[in-house]
């Protein structure tokens, strides 16, 4: 189990699981995230991870989704409002969101980037 | 959606069911795959389809939603467009949307309405149609005819 003891979620075509990384946590979802309300399971994930990510002091926080073959607006959607929650916290807690993307899938090369200008200065791509 | 010289169109008429927006999706992306080497493009357009069949399931009253692609050799250009029945409530709602998100920038537009969609309370993001304009650099159009909405785009190669 993880730092955040987070469990891995198995539903629909997603298959999302979190590993321990040396300065924080990552995030590694695979499948396909097309269904109608993906905030359903991404809200409540993403919130235990930014909530236990400040609260633990992590540095990074990794998004691997180089096996996310397809994702729908709904759930850049829930992406975003995940990385959006850096606006609010002190520059002390912040931490950083490094997306690892698959640039051989289209929607990732545009996507993806648009995601940095969010809170800028918080998430890479990479 | 007039079938002019083309290497190749396709109509499908479906009830809208959200378990079929997957399968029409990787109908459309192997169908502009056979044609066309480029996967990255094909796989853009099956992205913009879908996200107009979500909106069709979401939006569409009745049971026949059109999906017609065509592919066009001498500009070498994918013509996509998503036909539905819609409420007044409904129309006027995506007439809004559209005004806001065709405008200016594509990339600030996206940007723009990810902000937005952050801050929702409610299940809808508003994010599928800016997120067409910018990803596929279509040229994107709306059509209401009465009740019949249709949104088509095409897109040409870079």
């Amino acid at each position: 189990m993880n730092k955040l003891n987070i469990e891995t979620i198995k539903q629909d075509k997603v298959t999302i699981d979190v590993q321990d990384i040396a300065e924080g946590i990552k995030i590694v979802v695979a499948g396909d995230i097309d269904m109608q309300d993906p905030s359903t399971l991404l809200d409540p994930l993403f919130d235990k991870v930014h909530n236990g990510a400040v609260s633990s002091g992590f540095k990074i926080v990794e998004l691997d989704v180089t096996q996310l073959n397809f994702l729908n607006s709904s759930g850049i959607k829930a992406i975003a409002k995940w990385i959006m929650k850096l606006a609010t916290v002190d520059a002390g807690k912040k931490y950083l969101i490094k997306i690892i993307q698959n640039k051989a899938i289209a929607w990732q090369a545009t996507s993806l980037q648009t995601l940095t200008f969010l809170v800028p200065g918080s998430v890479n791509v990479v | 959606m007039e079938i002019t010289n083309s290497l190749g169109f396709i109509e499908i008429k479906f009830g809208p069911r959200w378990k079929y927006i997957a399968v029409v999706r990787a109908f459309i992306q192997n169908f502009i795959a056979v044609s066309y080497s480029d996967n990255i493009r094909a796989d853009k357009i099956a992205m913009a389809a879908s996200e107009l069949l979500e909106n069709a399931v979401k939006y569409a009253q009745g049971e026949e939603t059109l999906v017609k692609l065509q592919l066009l050799p001498e500009t070498e250009s994918i013509m996509v467009s998503v036909t539905n029945r819609a409420n007044l409530e409904a129309i006027k709602g995506l007439q809004e949307i559209w005004e806001k998100v065709m405008q200016g920038d594509p990339l600030q537009a996206y940007i723009t309405q990810m902000q937005l969609a952050a801050t929702r309370t409610d299940s809808k993001s508003q994010l599928g149609l800016v997120r067409i304009r910018y990803e596929t650099g279509a040229d994107m159009k709306l059509d209401v005819q009465g009740d019949m909405v249709t949104i088509s785009l095409t897109q040409s190669p870079k």
